[in-house]
């Protein structure tokens, strides 16, 4: 063989023919033919849902539903809109909340996590790794005792409570701003400071913009938890006026009894969950890439 | 590597939260001062947040659960010691529940990371990093998922008689009589937690990813050129390197044999499926909690301070066990 490499591989495939450009690649192609399989299995449910929602009621239940609808209709966001008012009540609720709990625990994080990383005092490191340890102890009778803190407070079937009480997740938060900063050169606040700044200042002006990353980390994750949190809002809310979607979605559709085959209409559902999933989904795919920092930060733990 | 992702060097050597709280401790009065007072301002609207919502919650719950609570009579929370932990100890629904629940578990658990450690693999063979992050994105899909929509979306997919599943089973693949799943009791169980997988898998797939991503090439050359094929470099370089992944991941499983949303969403309120094949543990905790008798506080507590106990020894063991088979 006139080819001379030092490639470990003995031999070299033969590069001619489009079979031989595939024999060459023959192990990528079985990789992504398995990771295909597995990747159905997430997507397929998606589509489906896509797909069900954009059908009318006679595409839906004919002999053999197909996966792709070729006539799709609005008729079913139409049914939404027009019929189910409480959607969209649940939905301003949920952002409500949402965007309450976010702002509020962004807040409180960044300026600790500046204290936690940046700031010299007593019991420091002591408090922090006691809220970190904390985390770890199971919690037996948590909720029972968050629904009588609430009544005690006046909180339960209050957004406000709702707001506090998930905002108050700060533990894993604040870990992830104090990192931020850790990692923050400190230079940046030494010149600041040099030049005239206060400490606050220094934080305020210069540390705080430079943090940004780190407060979308914790944003993008407390608000794709709170969208979705079911069991605490179930249990701190009776007023169906208050109602967030996923207890929403879950009183509306659940009703009917399974067993029986009793049967809603598929379209509606569909649509419904779809415009329920839609903020988080675009959220994550837009900053997809801020969730895999997140998960290093929670390596780091 | 050219997924975008740089190799850290492990140097230094891994502190646990255990021993990082005791340096804490023996250090806490010690070391140099400065600006005291912004520092306990700024910490304290989260402190103040945390402690009120999540710091007494926790420490008075764990007091309910030594007594007889019954949250509808007036003024009724007297000490009783481990009297709820004897109730339960005789308790035939709380057993056939505790049954379901490991079941659920057992089924959940390998599941869940035995398929996140082998998603993750391939796609940490996929070296173009566009087409990485579309496979990092489809499989963390679900996650975001409100757990509501994700439960209710494969409630309409399992449907017996209109079910895309089914439907499928039946005239693709010819299965003639395939299962009715959340109407059938004995397949309740499993339904439930393999829906639950397909929710969570994501989280465990981008956890497992990082980790391997931070494993650094050299060593796989290294082994190559020494004769290590794959399964040998998998069990020698890939899974020691994973252990601080896998106790990410094995504390964040730890909660699940007490959950309780699971059954509360597909059958709601009032139901916990087919002659209550859905109830599980964290099930029936909350309806002797929120929705039976007089909300009798104690009792619940004590079954999930019973589940979280176990939940964090199991996840112990199982850690434990990795830890031993490393060794030799």
């Amino acid at each position: 063989m006139s080819v001379t490499s030092t490639s470990p591989y003995i031999t070299k495939p033969r590069t001619g023919t489009t079979i031989g450009r595939l024999w060459a690649q023959r192990n990528d192609l079985f990789l992504r033919l398995v990771l295909w399989l597995f990747l159905a299995a997430f997507l397929l449910p998606f589509i489906w849902t896509i797909s069900a929602s954009l059908k009318t009621r006679q595409e839906l239940y004919v002999e053999l539903p197909s996966l792709i609808t070729l006539n799709p209709t609005t008729a079913n966001y139409a049914y939404v809109w027009r019929r189910m008012p409480d959607f969209f009540m649940q939905f301003r609720n949920s952002f409500l909340v949402t965007s309450g709990a976010v702002i509020l625990q962004v807040a409180v994080t960044a300026v600790a996590g500046y204290a936690f990383a940046r700031l010299r005092f007593p019991g420091r490191d002591l408090i922090f790794y006691t809220m970190i340890l904390l985390t770890f102890v199971p919690r037996a009778g948590g909720l029972m005792a968050q629904y009588e803190l609430m009544s005690f407070l006046h909180l339960r079937n209050s957004q406000l409570g709702l707001i506090l009480a998930f905002a108050a997740g700060v533990p894993i938060p604040i870990f992830i701003m104090r990192q931020t900063f850790i990692n923050l050169p400190s230079a940046f606040e030494d010149a600041a400071l040099i030049d005239g700044c206060n400490r606050f200042q220094a934080f305020w002006r210069v540390m705080l913009p430079m943090a940004t990353g780190g407060m979308l980390v914790v944003g993008l994750f407390e608000f794709i938890r709170v969208w979705g949190e079911y069991l605490f809002t179930l249990t701190m809310i009776d007023n169906p006026d208050l109602y967030t979607l996923g207890i929403g979605i879950a009183m509306s559709f659940v009703g009917l009894a399974l067993e029986d085959g009793e049967f809603t209409s598929y379209g509606a559902e569909a649509a419904v969950y779809l415009l329920t999933s839609a903020p988080v989904l675009i959220l994550f795919i837009v900053f997809q890439r801020m969730f895999i920092r997140g998960m290093l930060e929670g390596l780091k733990l | 590597m050219s997924n975008g992702f740089e190799s850290r060097p492990d140097a230094a050597p891994r502190r646990t939260v255990w021993s990082n709280w005791r340096d804490a401790l023996r250090t806490a009065r010690q070391g140099r001062v400065d600006h005291a007072l912004m520092g306990y301002l700024f910490i304290l609207p989260a402190l103040a947040l945390y402690l009120t919502f999540s710091g007494y919650p926790l420490i008075r719950g764990l007091l309910i659960a030594f007594s007889d609570y019954r949250y509808l009579i007036p003024d009724h929370q007297p000490f009783n010691g481990i009297a709820n932990f004897v109730e339960m100890a005789g308790d035939p629904l709380f057993w056939e529940s505790f049954g379901r629940s490991l079941y659920y578990t057992v089924i959940y658990t390998p599941l869940n990371i035995g398929l996140g450690l082998l998603i993750a693999v391939l796609i940490s063979k996929v070296l173009r990093p566009f087409e990485a992050a579309v496979y990092r994105v489809i499989a963390y899909l679900p996650v975001v998922l409100p757990i509501a929509v994700a439960l209710l979306l494969w409630r309409q997919l399992l449907h017996p008689q209109f079910g895309y599943l089914n439907y499928f089973l039946s005239e693709w693949i010819g299965i003639a009589n395939p299962p009715a799943w959340l109407a059938d009791k004995e397949w309740v169980i499993p339904t439930l937690a393999v829906a639950a997988v397909w929710k969570q898998v994501g989280q465990n797939i981008l956890l497992f990813l990082v980790g391997l991503y931070n494993i650094n090439n050299e060593l796989y050359e290294a082994a190559s050129i020494d004769g290590a094929n794959g399964w040998a470099q998998f069990s020698q370089i890939t899974l020691p390197l994973l252990k601080p992944t896998f106790t990410v991941i094995l504390v964040l499983a730890a909660g699940i044999i007490g959950t309780a949303e699971e059954s509360l969403i597909m059958f709601g309120r009032t139901s916990a499926g087919p002659e209550n094949a859905a109830m599980l543990v964290g099930r029936y905790a909350y309806d002797i909690a929120f929705y039976l008798g007089d909300m009798r506080w104690g009792y619940a507590a004590a079954m999930n301070l019973t589940m979280g106990v176990i939940s964090m020894l199991m996840a112990g063991v199982i850690f434990k066990l990795l830890r031993s088979e490393r060794a030799d």
